[in-house]
């Protein structure tokens, strides 16, 4: 039950986010600073995201060589292919090969 | 052949090519929400109730996680804040669209969906409104599908896999393939700095923590960057 609530908040909040100025403030301008700032919540909460769910809830890092090996060649394929299938692809495959070798 | 019919086959031909990279994202929810042992239908109604991949991954495996539910919502949430950004940018075209569609039209402004009508402004509203729901209903009945496949495919897939590791691997293609100015590598090294600073915050809210923090650092970084 508290799922569905917990989905049922982020579907409504997501629909306000994408209605709030369509629906609500179309004739005001939204400050510069505003703007600014939420360019910088994708990378932000994309790294905040990926050390918290590799560290655990007391705070301790949770991952082996076979993890940290697989983020780095991940990150290297996605900053030269651009493209998710390569980086998931390779990010998999050093997981499991190096998990079986190390 | 009509306008209508038309331009409303080149919103499907143009929403394709982009849902690819989004395949993955789809299994991985479905994957995702079959491991955190949370109601699959729960899971899977997320994609239509939220229709927004990140958020959706964030929020399942958070929960999958044992966060605490406000800290899943608020870290969901925050992800999807990017997403006023496409609401003011898209506020002076929708302007002269039918209150109808002003109303249903955010609800299918998904990243994917911005990119492709954002650079169609000053179409007629009849065009721009067709093509916009063609691009739209093109993602929402792929996204339905996929997810719905992950979900299936889940719990026939070996645990030793590990495949919930495909998680963060997304996450780290999501940021680098985001980052386009160093003001944004300050967020993203700020972000992470402070989430793993404050990991021992009760409920996983310094996760919150760490993204306030990033944004802060970003937009100060790019405030002196402009200067």
């Amino acid at each position: 039950m508290s799922e569905l609530i917990a989905v049922l908040v982020v579907g409504l909040g997501s629909y306000l986010f994408r209605s709030f100025f369509i629906i609500a403030l179309a004739n005001r301008r939204i400050p510069d600073r505003a703007l600014v700032a939420l360019r910088f919540v994708a990378p932000a909460v994309m790294a905040a995201l990926i050390v918290a769910l590799m560290t655990d809830a007391e705070g301790n890092v949770a991952i082996g060589v076979p993890e940290a090996t697989a983020l780095l060649v991940g990150g290297a394929v996605a900053s030269r292919s651009r493209n998710h299938i390569w980086t998931l692809f390779a990010g998999m495959t050093v997981f499991w090969v190096a998990r079986a070798l190390l | 052949m009509s306008v209508d019919r038309s331009v409303a086959r080149q919103g499907v031909i143009d929403a394709l090519p982009l849902f690819v990279p989004a395949v993955p994202f789809g299994l991985v929810i479905g994957l995702a929400s079959a491991d955190s042992g949370m109601n699959l239908l729960v899971g899977w109604s997320s994609s239509w109730i939220v229709f927004a991949g990140a958020a959706q991954l964030t929020l399942i495996s958070l929960l999958g996680s044992g966060a605490a539910l406000v800290a899943a919502v608020g870290t969901a949430l925050v992800v999807n804040a990017r997403h006023l950004m496409y609401s003011a940018a898209l506020a002076p075209t929708f302007q002269r669209q039918p209150p109808w569609f002003r109303r249903l039209g955010p609800y299918l402004l998904i990243d994917q969906v911005f990119a492709l009508v954002s650079v169609r402004p000053e179409e007629e509203p009849d065009r721009f409104r067709t093509y916009y729901l063609a691009v739209g209903a093109t993602f929402w009945s792929l996204w339905l599908v996929v997810t719905a496949l992950g979900i299936v495919i889940g719990p026939v897939i070996p645990e030793e896999w590990n495949l919930e590791f495909a998680v963060p691997i997304l996450f780290i293609g999501l940021l680098i393939l985001g980052i386009d100015r160093w003001p944004k590598v300050v967020a993203a090294v700020a972000g992470a700095a402070t989430t793993y600073l404050a990991a021992g915050l009760p409920n996983r809210t310094g996760l919150l923590v760490g993204a306030g923090v990033g944004i802060l650092a970003g937009t100060l970084a790019e405030m002196y960057r402009g200067e």
